[in-house]
């Protein structure tokens, strides 16, 4: 029989045994953590020297990195250095270079459009000659007149070589404004009289380059033809003229004989300036422009009276531009036109032109486009180059060869001038050929003869006044 | 703050000192200069007023030319109450109708077309068989006014003056037309209740209302009157003789185809003193209100 020492010994035991098992259990579970534990540290161990490595690697790109841009910004300051250094020879360069060439020089011209086309290749064929660049530049006489006297008070020029009037030239030359240039020019080379109206006191300050003449009436061979008209001709009586005005004033839709160019008045002067040479000669044209002549007495005054004034009633008032007066005329509104021999290059046809002079004529003007080389040029030099130039011989004779204009140099053949200008040319042979009036003296008296004209044309019982204005403003 | 002030002017005082009262002062200095510029005291002016081209009294009583000062006059006693009267007379029977801007608008070009513009179509207006006004008088037989007007004595300065009418009335049509806005539309309905007629309103509401502007539209026409030269300069040179110069183009003249600069600061200043007559007292008026 199980004593209760026996029951206590069991309960113990078992108590032992559950307690054994439960420390088993327990410490099994302990040990499970502790490999666990020592698994998450290891694990933090790997990390760790994962990142570590991480950190090392990063540390040596930021070493590399500065290493790199130092290397760079050596490499770019030494690059920076190379360029100054290569700016440098270039400057040094385009310094040395600059002074083995010839400056720009430039020319103010009136020419644009066509007439420009026409006289560009001159100056092209004056670069590749000299080796001066050449700039053109466009300004009319008009304008440069109202430009160039404060430009001098300024001591400045907006060109090397400028065309402009004649008679400007003189009197700026006067003033000091221009470069005297009479060692460039032999007279002998040129139309006589040529460089008069650029002479002061015995020294040449402009150069003439070509010109236009202006030969008479100019009329259409096919208008004449449609209507049987017969021009005269230089051999010609004043009666077979005005014959020749009459029948033109009978054809159907013919407004007036003649027309009358431009509103301003300058058709008109060389209108007038024809019949003075025709009836007074070359001489009297010469003495005009002297001043030894007077306007108000004969032989001027009856030339105005006989002659001009009586044919005044075949002439149209002056139309509003030379255009308008050219288009009416070339439609057949009007049979007969003054102008300059420039027309050739402003009509369709220009082989249906033919020219009629006043009967007797024996002297035609021929106004030559002048040029003069500003005093305060920087390139004197190379514009007295250029100027030489276009007074020669190959200058002209190039610049004929492109139609319109008419060589002052004597040295351009013949052989040089379109058909249209060859007629011309050999027109104008059996005449004194005489420098424009107003032109030549310019100033107050050339606006006073244009105006005083129109005057003239719309009223002409004005006579004796118009030539008190004229004489009173003349040399 | 206040003693700033004469600083804050200061650069526009400089501007105008340099370019407006140094050039004036030195314009008036040369018209009593020779050409070498010695003093010759008034002998420019008597030199430049008893030439025909500024004052020609053998024109009277023929007519053109006169000279440009009587040219001048003649222009304002012309231009002066065409331009004005209709542009009022344009802003009053536009103010109601409908799309009236429009019609502004076309009569307003004349006053934005550059006068060389201008001129150059004045002179085909009244060019004989190629403008409408010739061709409008010759189609009523008018011979004399059929033909070129540019080109005659007698109606040469008339074509540039009705010329300008045409570029001008715009300037006071648009004024008036401001004016007229600002003119309370109770006044006209109390004067019609009254039984106050068109005219009579015109006369006694519109009109006396109108007065600053009248002031500026005669004060503007007569100075674009005095300073006239581009129309003149592209339409007739001045001609044909002196009948259409006006005093700026033969200041130009004497300038720069004369080259006679001490006779244009005559001219300068005698335009300049014409100038301040009309001008001053429009500065008082405004000044005063």
């Amino acid at each position: 029989m199980a004593t209760n020492m026996e029951y206590a010994i069991s309960v113990l035991v078992i108590i032992a045994i559950i307690t054994s098992a439960t420390s088993v259990w327990y410490v099994s579970t302990v040990v499970g953590d502790v490999g666990r534990l020592i698994d998450s540290v290891a694990d933090l161990a790997d990390e760790t020297a994962q990142l570590a490595t991480s950190v090392g690697d990063v540390a040596t790109s930021v070493a590399n990195l500065a290493t790199a841009t130092a290397q760079d910004l050596t490499s770019i300051t030494s690059n920076l250095t190379a360029i100054a250094g290569d700016l440098t020879a270039i400057a040094d360069r385009v310094t040395e270079v600059e002074g083995t060439l010839s400056p720009t020089i430039t020319v103010v011209g009136p020419w644009s459009g066509a007439e420009m086309d026409a006289f560009l290749p001159i100056l092209e064929r004056f670069e590749t000659l000299s080796g001066i660049n050449v700039k053109y530049r466009v300004l009319r006489a008009e304008d440069l007149a109202t430009l160039l006297p404060a430009q001098f008070a300024a001591e400045t020029a907006p060109g090397d070589v400028i065309f402009m009037w004649a008679w400007w030239i003189g009197d700026q030359a006067q003033n000091g404004h221009v470069l005297e240039v009479t060692d460039l020019i032999d007279a002998a080379d040129f139309l006589p009289g040529t460089f008069d109206q650029v002479n002061v006191t015995g020294e040449v300050y402009g150069g003439a380059y070509t010109g236009k003449v202006k030969p008479g009436f100019w009329y259409r061979k096919s208008f004449f033809a449609a209507h049987g008209l017969t021009p005269t001709t230089v051999n010609s009586t004043w009666a077979d003229f005005a014959d020749l005005l009459a029948d033109i004033a009978a054809v159907q839709g013919v407004v007036d004989p003649i027309v009358s160019g431009d509103g301003v008045g300058w058709p008109l002067s060389d209108i007038t300036e024809h019949f003075l040479t025709t009836f007074g000669g070359a001489q009297l044209q010469y003495d005009l422009i002297a001043g030894t002549a007077d306007w108000t007495t004969d032989p001027v005054r009856s030339i105005f009276e006989d002659d001009l004034v009586p044919t005044l009633g075949n002439f149209s008032l002056p139309l509003t531009w030379d255009s308008t007066a050219i288009n009416s005329w070339w439609q057949g509104d009007y049979g007969l036109y003054f102008m300059g021999s420039w027309i050739t290059g402003m009509v369709d046809n220009a082989t249906d032109l033919g020219i009629i002079t006043l009967p007797g004529a024996s002297a035609l003007v021929l106004p030559a486009d002048y040029f003069f080389i500003p005093a305060y040029t920087e390139n004197a030099d190379e514009a007295k180059e250029l100027f030489s130039f276009l007074i020669s011989e190959e200058a002209q004779r190039l610049q004929t060869a492109q139609g319109g204009h008419i060589a002052t140099n004597i040295n351009v053949p013949d052989s040089s001038y379109p058909a249209i200008d060859l007629m011309v040319v050999q027109f104008i042979q059996d005449y004194a050929i005489v420098p424009d009036l107003d032109d030549t003296i310019g100033g107050e008296f050339q606006t006073t003869f244009w105006a005083q004209l129109q005057a003239l044309w719309d009223d002409p019982t004005k006579l004796d006044d118009v030539l008190a204005e004229i004489e009173a403003v003349a040399p | 703050m206040r003693k700033n002030v004469p600083l804050f002017f200061s650069p526009a005082i400089i501007l105008v000192l340099l370019f407006v009262v140094y050039p004036i002062l030195q314009t008036l200095y040369l018209s009593f200069l020779s050409s070498s510029g010695q003093f010759v005291g008034l002998n420019n002016y008597s030199e430049i007023l008893s030439r025909k081209a500024i004052l020609d009294l053998e024109g009277f009583p023929k007519g053109p030319p006169l000279g440009a000062l009587i040219h001048n006059a003649i222009w304002i006693l012309i231009h002066l109450p065409l331009s004005m009267f209709s542009g009022l007379a344009l802003a009053i029977v536009l103010r109601d109708v409908k799309g009236s801007s429009i019609i502004k608008s076309i009569v307003f070009l004349g006053m934005v077309t550059p006068l060389i513009v201008g001129g150059i179509i004045l002179q085909y207006t009244f060019t004989e068989r190629f403008g409408i006004i010739t061709a409008f008088f010759d189609i009523l037989g008018v011979e004399e006014l059929s033909t070129t007007w540019t080109a005659r004595a007698n109606t040469a300065l008339f074509a540039l003056i009705f010329g300008s009418v045409w570029l001008w009335t715009g300037f006071s049509m648009i004024i008036y037309s401001a004016g007229l806005a600002t003119i309370p539309k109770e006044y006209y309905e109390a004067a019609k209740i009254d039984g106050t007629g068109p005219l009579k309103m015109f006369r006694r509401i519109t009109f006396p209302l109108l007065r600053p502007l009248h002031i500026v539209v005669i004060t503007m026409t007569i100075l674009y009157d005095l300073k006239i030269f581009d129309i003149v300069f592209v339409a007739t040179f001045g001609g044909p003789g002196n009948a259409s110069k006006v005093l700026a183009f033969e200041m130009w003249l004497q300038a720069f185809r004369f080259l006679n600069f001490n006779g244009a600061a005559v001219i300068a200043t005698l335009l300049t003193l014409l100038t301040l007559v009309v001008t001053i007292p429009m500065i008082k008026y405004t000044v005063s209100r």
